[in-house]
C-alpha cells in the first residue's frame, strides 16, 4: 500500500471512530432541561440582574464614601460597554476584565471599598450591565472610542421585581 | 450699564439678599440695542451634604473660572441641580459658593433641588422659579421644566422616597416632566406684547426637544412652548440636565446644553442632527474631564446671533467645539 492509500484508510478509521463516539455521547447525555428548570435558571439570573441594578444605584453603602454610585455616570450602564472587555484600560495599566474596572470605579471616583472579585455582588454587577447589553456584538479590546449605550425604550430594560409602589411600568 | 448691574448685584449679595436681581438687570434694559454682550452659565453641581466634598471644589472652580474672565459677563444663569438630594444645607452651600461671583445671578431649579420639599427651601433661597427680564433689548425667560405628575400621594411615599425616585436618571417611575399649564400661560402672557423681531432667550433645566425621554432629556410640553415662541425670528434655548455639550435646532429655536460641574453623562443612543456638537469621551481617571462652565456672547447687529464658548476644566473639546458653538 502506498502512502496515499494508508492515509485514506486512516481517515476512514477516524471517521468511524468519531461517529461511534458521537453516538455513544448522545446516548449517555442526560435529558435536556425541562421548561420548568429553564425558567428557574432564568429567574436566578434575573434575580442577580436585579441585585446588580440595586448595587449599581447605591444600595451597598461600603461601595461609596462620597455618595456617588455607578449609576451617576453610567445610567442604564451606558459607557460601561461590557461587550468590549477584556481590554486595555489606562486606569488599570494592563488588559483586564470588566470586574477590575468596576472595582477601580468603586475605589477611585466613589472612594469606596472594592467588591470581592469572586463574590456574588460582583457577579450581580456584571450580570446587570451584561444583561442590558444583550445582543450587542462582542468587540473585546475596543478601548479607543465609546460605543453607544443600549437603547432601553421603557421600564427598566428587563422584567424587574415590582417595587411595590404600584407605579412601575 | 453692565458695570452698574454688577455693582448693585454685589451690594445685594453683600447684605445677604438675592432679591432685586431682576430689578437690577431690568434697570439696564432699554429699547432694542445694537452691539453685543455676554452672559455665563453654571449648572448641575449636585452638591452633597458631606463637608469638603469634591463637588464643592468643582463649583468653586467654576466660580473662579467665571471671575477670571478678562471681560466679565453681564450676569450668570444657574440652570438647576445645585443640590443632589434637595436638602436645604446643600442648597445653602451652593448659594454660599456662588455668592463669590462678581456678577448678578439668576436661578432656575432642577429636579434634584425640588422634590424633597417641592421647592420650599429653593424658593426661600432663590425666589420665584418662573421669571423674565429684559437686558440690552433681549428678552430673557426662566422656566421650571421638571414638574411631573403626582406619583407619590397615591403610593404613600415619604418626601425622602419621592426625592429618591427623582434622583435616579433612568427611573421608570416619575415619567416625563414639563413646565405644565400654569407656566405655559405665563409664557403666553409674557411674550404676547413682544414684537416678532425681539431677541428671546429661554432657560430651562431640560432640553426643549425630545432628545432622550428615557433620561428625561426632554420637556414634555416643548411643542407648545415652541408654538408660543414661533412668532419670533430667532429664539435661543439654553439648558442644563444633560451634563454635556449638545446642540439642536427646530424651526426658529436653537438649543444648547451645558457642561456640569459634577460629572459628564454619556451621549444617549440616538442619532443627532448635529453630531459635531458632541465633546470628547471623558476620561474617568481625570476627575475634571467633561465638566466646566460656559460663556455665551450675543450679537444684536443685524440678525440676532449667539456663540457658546464652552470653558472646560480639562481638555474635553473637539476642535469644532473649541472654535465656539454658533447658536
Amino acid at each position: 500500500m502506498n502512502k496515499q492509500g494508508s492515509k485514506s484508510v486512516a481517515r476512514v478509521g477516524l471517521a468511524v471512530l468519531s461517529g461511534g463516539l458521537l453516538l455513544a455521547v448522545s446516548c449517555w447525555a442526560r435529558a435536556p432541561f425541562s421548561d420548568e428548570q429553564l425558567a428557574d435558571q432564568n429567574e436566578e439570573l434575573l434575580s442577580l440582574v436585579d441585585l446588580g441594578r440595586d448595587l449599581w444605584h447605591g444600595s451597598k453603602p461600603s461601595m461609596s464614601s462620597n455618595g456617588l454610585a455607578c449609576g451617576n455616570c453610567h445610567p442604564d450602564a451606558a459607557a460601561a460597554n461590557p461587550q468590549t472587555w477584556p481590554k486595555w484600560a489606562s486606569q488599570l495599566n494592563h488588559v483586564g476584565p470588566m470586574r477590575e474596572m468596576i472595582n477601580w470605579c468603586i475605589v477611585h471616583p466613589q472612594a469606596g471599598e472594592a467588591l470581592d472579585p469572586e463574590g456574588r455582588d460582583m457577579v450581580a454587577m456584571e450580570a446587570y450591565a451584561t444583561y442590558l447589553y444583550r445582543g450587542a456584538r462582542l468587540e473585546p479590546g475596543l478601548a479607543s472610542r465609546q460605543t453607544p449605550p443600549v437603547a432601553v425604550k421603557s421600564g427598566v430594560g428587563y422584567p424587574k421585581t415590582p417595587s411595590g409602589l404600584g407605579v412601575d411600568k | 450699564m453692565a458695570g452698574q448691574a454688577g455693582l448693585c448685584g454685589f451690594a445685594a449679595r453683600a447684605i445677604g439678599l438675592n432679591l432685586g436681581l431682576v430689578d437690577v438687570i431690568s434697570a439696564a434694559t432699554g429699547p432694542r440695542a445694537s452691539g453685543s454682550f455676554s452672559f455665563a452659565i453654571i449648572t448641575d453641581s449636585h452638591l452633597f451634604s458631606a463637608p469638603d466634598h469634591k463637588f464643592d471644589k468643582s463649583l468653586a472652580d467654576a466660580v473662579n473660572q467665571i471671575n477670571s474672565l478678562p471681560n466679565q459677563p453681564d450676569f450668570l444663569v444657574y440652570t438647576g441641580d445645585i443640590a443632589q438630594n434637595g436638602t436645604e444645607d446643600q442648597l445653602v452651600k451652593g448659594q454660599k459658593i456662588l455668592s463669590n461671583l462678581k456678577i448678578p445671578v439668576k436661578f432656575i431649579p432642577g429636579e434634584h433641588d425640588w422634590y424633597l420639599d417641592m421647592g420650599k427651601a429653593w424658593r426661600g433661597l432663590f425666589g420665584k422659579e418662573t421669571w423674565s427680564f429684559d437686558h440690552q433689548g433681549v428678552h430673557f425667560i426662566g422656566l421650571n421644566s421638571i414638574l411631573v405628575k403626582d406619583f407619590w400621594t397615591g403610593s404613600g411615599l415619604t418626601p425622602r422616597q419621592r426625592m429618591s425616585v427623582m434622583e435616579m436618571l433612568e427611573s421608570p417611575i416619575a415619567g416625563p416632566w414639563g413646565i405644565q399649564s400654569e407656566q405655559l400661560e405665563f409664557l403666553r402672557r409674557d411674550t404676547a406684547g413682544l414684537a416678532p423681531d425681539t431677541p428671546v432667550v429661554v432657560f430651562t433645566h431640560s432640553p426643549l426637544w425630545d432628545y432622550y425621554p428615557r433620561w428625561n432629556f426632554q420637556t414634555s410640553d416643548a411643542p407648545q412652548i415652541r408654538e408660543i415662541l414661533a412668532k419670533f425670528e430667532h429664539v435661543m434655548s439654553f439648558h442644563g440636565h444633560v451634563h454635556q455639550t449638545i446642540y439642536n435646532r427646530i424651526g426658529n429655536l436653537s438649543s444648547a446644553g451645558a457642561l456640569s460641574t459634577s460629572w459628564p453623562w454619556p451621549y444617549p443612543p440616538v442619532p443627532l442632527d448635529f453630531p459635531g456638537s458632541q465633546m470628547n469621551r471623558a476620561d474617568p481617571a481625570n476627575s475634571k474631564d467633561g465638566m466646566g462652565t460656559q460663556l455665551i456672547s450675543l450679537t444684536l447687529d443685524g440678525a440676532f446671533a449667539g456663540k457658546v464658548e464652552y470653558e472646560p476644566f480639562a481638555d474635553s473639546l473637539t476642535p469644532f467645539l473649541k472654535a465656539g458653538l454658533k447658536v
